[in-house]
This record gives structure tokens, sequence and C-alpha cells, in this order.
């Protein structure tokens, strides 16, 4: 299958330093990637490159052409953004942020606000949310968008346990229906839950792509977060120590 | 829709008390002497749709220099543009103390100034060049302190009068400054949609489509325009853009759509009333009428803000 994004040698940077060096990979409809690694190590930066929000060196492609041959309202048709949770100054109410992210061709608020149980929120001020109901209504906002490439940056966080299944099980169903996922998580029972590929990335300017099946395994992460990580059976669990 | 509603009926009744009131009640239904016609229609009306204009013109970049720098504190003289026009009109006022509209040309030419400093600092984004504002605000200040030291004492009336706002002799035609309300309203109704993106802040307005860097580009210019304009018509009024654009927001919701028409008129509407107010109350004198925008509007405010809370 072609793939709608691809990453030649790109290199990623943070404030002059060199986060991601000579990255390259391709992302394909259908497929889901998990980006890992360390605090600070450049993960929500490689969206936020992948999303064509700031520059980078080396090239990304949608389709093809470079991004910065699409306008931004071309860009905002193929690739939708989850990330820092918007400002809540001037009062926006949850029906008015997910107007904004349908668009006047988009879907439908209440199928995404019923999906994200945010119905009874819909005329509450962002501002008087919780952080998981500001959450929720982002991830309602980013499914009511019609593009076939999602960059999503950690959208478990701030979630209660019956959501961050529920999240997972979306993004399962999108990948399903052919959505392209490139999303950065931390729990690595999620990652493996959803990921065909991983992308790992260390800070100090090295990154791994590589199939999902290849790079989950205790040695690789322990590695990667300097922590220990320990294989029980199927699943990789972070080692905490005795039990008291 | 009743909102909208009331906002109309209280133009026409604030029209009706401002062209009734001053040192002198006039009935404006009623038949007139010669006199009477030429104080309602040549000296009020002018004068009434002038504060109209620049209430509104200034409620308008207020809205957008709030949205434009991300901060709910910003206002239209908050990027220095009050202190270089004030610097420009006091430097008209001692070179040439004759002359009737050496204050406005010196305040046109100070609030560009002004603008064209602060644009060197637009591509660092919201936060610094706010903080590049707020520091050249600092450094016009000191220049009109110093000018003000310079001047002679005579000037210094007109010089403190033209600074809290005065609309007695604006040198702008009032057709000029409808006409200037009109546009400003009309671009920023065609800008509506995008101004609304950016209020879920810079990346996801980016995210959904809108070219933020040319937005930025053009709303700086707009609300700077709009308020170069103001500030040459009346003065330095403060208050009106600060707080007449939240008012609309708790009264009209955050979209644009809503707030820009109704803070051209509500800013309109709070000027107005301000200015019949501070040529009534100890008439044959003036008040500065940027004292009574805020005698009135902080109350209104307020009350408002508790109420919604």
């Amino acid at each position: 299958m072609a793939a709608l994004l691809t990453l030649s040698n790109a290199t990623v940077k943070r404030g002059g330093n060199i986060l991601i060096a000579g990255l390259s990979c391709a992302f394909r409809a259908g497929e889901a990637v998990v980006i890992l690694g360390p605090n600070g190590a450049g993960k929500s930066t490689l969206l936020l490159a992948l999303a064509g929000l700031i520059p980078v060196d080396g090239d990304i492609a949608l389709h093809g052409a470079a991004l910065g041959d699409y306008s931004r309202s071309e860009l905002s048709r193929h690739i939708a953004w989850q990330g820092e949770l918007p400002p809540t100054e001037f009062g926006v109410s949850v029906q008015q942020r997910l107007d904004l992210a349908a668009g006047e061709a988009g879907g439908d608020i209440a199928v995404g606000a019923q999906d994200m149980d945010i119905e009874a929120l819909l005329h509450r001020a962002l501002g008087t949310l919780s952080s998981g109901e500001r959450q929720r209504t982002e991830l309602a906002a980013l499914m009511l968008r019609d593009a076939p490439l999602w960059l999503l940056d950690e959208p478990t966080a701030h979630l209660d346990l019956k959501h961050q299944i529920h999240c997972i099980q979306m993004l399962k169903a999108q990948r399903a229906q052919g959505r392209a996922i490139i999303t950065v998580l931390h729990d690595l029972q999620q990652a493996m839950a959803i990921a065909d590929h991983l992308i790992l990335v260390d800070g100090k300017g090295r990154a791994e792509y590589g199939a999902a099946q290849t790079l989950l395994n205790s040695a690789t992460l322990s590695q990667l977060f300097h922590a220990p990580v320990m294989q029980q059976g199927a699943m990789l669990i972070p080692d905490y120590g005795e039990e008291l | 829709m009743y909102r909208w509603l009331i906002l109309f009926i209280a133009i026409a009744a604030c029209l009706i008390l401002g062209l009734a009131a001053g040192e002198h009640w006039i009935n404006p239904f009623a038949a007139h002497s010669g006199l009477d016609n030429t104080i309602l229609w040549e000296l009020r009306l002018p004068r009434l749709l002038t504060a109209f204009a620049v209430g509104g013109l200034l409620a308008l970049a207020g809205a957008w220099f709030q949205v434009l720098l991300g901060n709910p504190l910003a206002e239209p003289y908050v990027l220095g543009v009050a202190g270089s026009a004030s610097a420009g009109a006091v430097t008209g006022l001692m070179f040439m103390p004759e002359s009737a509209w050496a204050m406005s040309a010196g305040a046109f030419a100070g609030a560009w100034v002004g603008i064209v400093t602060v644009m060197f600092f637009a591509h660092l984004g919201s936060n610094r060049m706010l903080l590049a504002g707020v520091v050249l605000a600092a450094f016009w200040s000191a220049v009109l302190a110093l000018l003000l030291a310079l001047l002679p004492e005579q000037g210094l009336y007109r010089a403190f009068s033209w600074m809290m706002g005065d609309l007695s002799h604006s040198d702008i035609p009032v057709s000029i400054l409808l006409a200037a309300w009109g546009v400003a309203l009309g671009c920023g109704l065609l800008l509506a949609r995008a101004l609304d993106m950016l209020l879920l802040g810079e990346r996801h307005a980016e995210a959904l489509g809108v070219n933020v860097k040319q937005l930025r580009r053009r709303l700086l210019l707009l609300a700077s325009a709009v308020t170069a304009l103001a500030v040459t018509a009346a003065g330095t009024i403060g208050f009106v853009g600060l707080v007449i654009p939240h008012l609309m927001r708790l009264l009209f919701g955050s979209l644009h759509k809503g707030v820009l028409p109704a803070s051209a008129i509500g800013g309109g509407l709070l000027l107005l009333l301000a200015d019949t107010a501070a040529r009534t109350i100890i008439a044959p004198a003036e008040l500065p009428v940027g004292i009574l925008t805020a005698i009135i509007g902080v109350p209104v405010f307020l009350f408002l803000l508790l109420r919604r809370t």
C-alpha cells in the first residue's frame, strides 16, 4: 500500500538542540505507529513536525509532495492533530469547540459527543471542566475531523481507566476503518494493544523505527527508559520492586 | 435574539438622551428655533455619532488585540500606541500651539510611529510581542513625561484634557469615522471564523487550517489602524477596549460573529453615554470622558461578572 506520509532523513530540533537525527520511515493507511521515549526526548516535537506545525530538517512528504507545498487548509483536510489542551480564558464552550473542529463539512457533533461521553457537558465552558473532561472533548473534536491521518499526543493522559480503555478501543476501530494513527503513549500495555510499528526516541539524537513485535521487549525498553521493565507472559510491566 | 433587540433599543434611547441633554436641555421631537436646530443637528448629533464610532472602534480593537495576543487583559493601547500618540500630540502642541489640528496630526503620526515600532517584534510570537509592547509603552510614557515637563504652562490644560479623552473638537469628519466603523466591522466579520479558531491557541488554529502568520499580520495592522484613528479623533480613552469585548462575551458568547458586532455597538453605546454625561454633569464645563467610561462601565461589568459566575 502506498504511504500517506513519509519521512526521509528528518532531523528534529528544539531550541537548537538536536532531539531526533536522520529518522526515515513511512506511515500507511490502516496502520498504528506508537512513539515511545523518555520525557523531553522530542516525541511531541516530532508530532508537531509531522503535522507541519514546525519546520524540520530533511523531507516530510504527504502523498509524495513536500508538506511545505500544501496550504494550511489543505493540510488540515489530510492531517488531524490532537495536542495540548486549548486555553480557557475566553469562555469557549464544549459545543463551540466541537463546532470549530467539525467545520462546514465535518462530522456530526452529537455522535462525537456521545462517543466520548460528553453530551451532558456541551453547554459548559472549557474552563469549568476537569482535565479528563477536557481531554475527552479534544478526542471528540478529533473524531469530527475527516482527515485520513491522525496525530495524537498522549491521548489517554488525564483519562480514568474506563475512558482510557474506550480511547484505545476507539483508536483500534479507527485503524480498522483505514485511518493512519500516529500516537505518543507512555503506557506500555496501551502501546502493545495498538502498535503495528514503533518509533523509539531517546532524546540524544537516536531514533529507531521498526515493527512493534521486534521492538516491544523488556531489554529494548529498559535501555530506552533507563528503568527496569519486566516481561510477564505476554505483558510488559515496569518493575516497581518487592511488594511490602 | 432579545439581547440584540435590547442593544438596538438602547442605542435609540441613548441617542435621544444625548440629543436632549446638555447645558441647555432640548426636546428633539418638538419644533425648534434656529439656534436649537443648530445645537441639535450641527453640534450634538455629530458629536454623538463621533462618540459612537470611536467607542465602537476601540471595542473592536480591544477584541482583536485580546485574541491576537491570547491575553484577556489586552486592550487597544497595550502595545504602547496611546503613549506614542500622546507624545505625538504633545509634540504637535509644543511646536504649533496656535494650530487647531497640530495635536491631531501629531497624534496620528505618533500612533503610527508606535505601531511600526511594534511591528518589528511581530515575528517573535504573541508573548514576546506583548512584552515588547509593554516595554515600549513604558518608553513612550517616559517620552511623554519629558515633553510635558518641557511644554509651556498654557499648553498643559489642553494636553491633559486630550490625554484623558476629548470629543469636543475631533478633527476627523464624522462621516469618515462612521465609514471606518463599518469597514472595520466588515473586515472583522470576514475574519470571524479564523478568529474563533485562534481562541483555541495558535497551534490548534493552524491544525484546523488557519494561516496564523498571515492572520496575525492582518489583525495587527487592522487593530493598530483602528486604534490610531480612534486616538487621533478623541485622545486616549481607556476602559472601553478592555471591558466591552468581555462584557459582550458574557452576553453573546465567545464566537466572533456575535462578539464583534456586539462590541462595535456596545463600545459605541458606552462612549456615547459617557460623553453625554461628561458634557452635562458640570455644564457648561466638561468632565474628561475617559473618567466616565470607567465610572459607568466598571459597575456594569462587575455586576454581570458576578451574576454569570
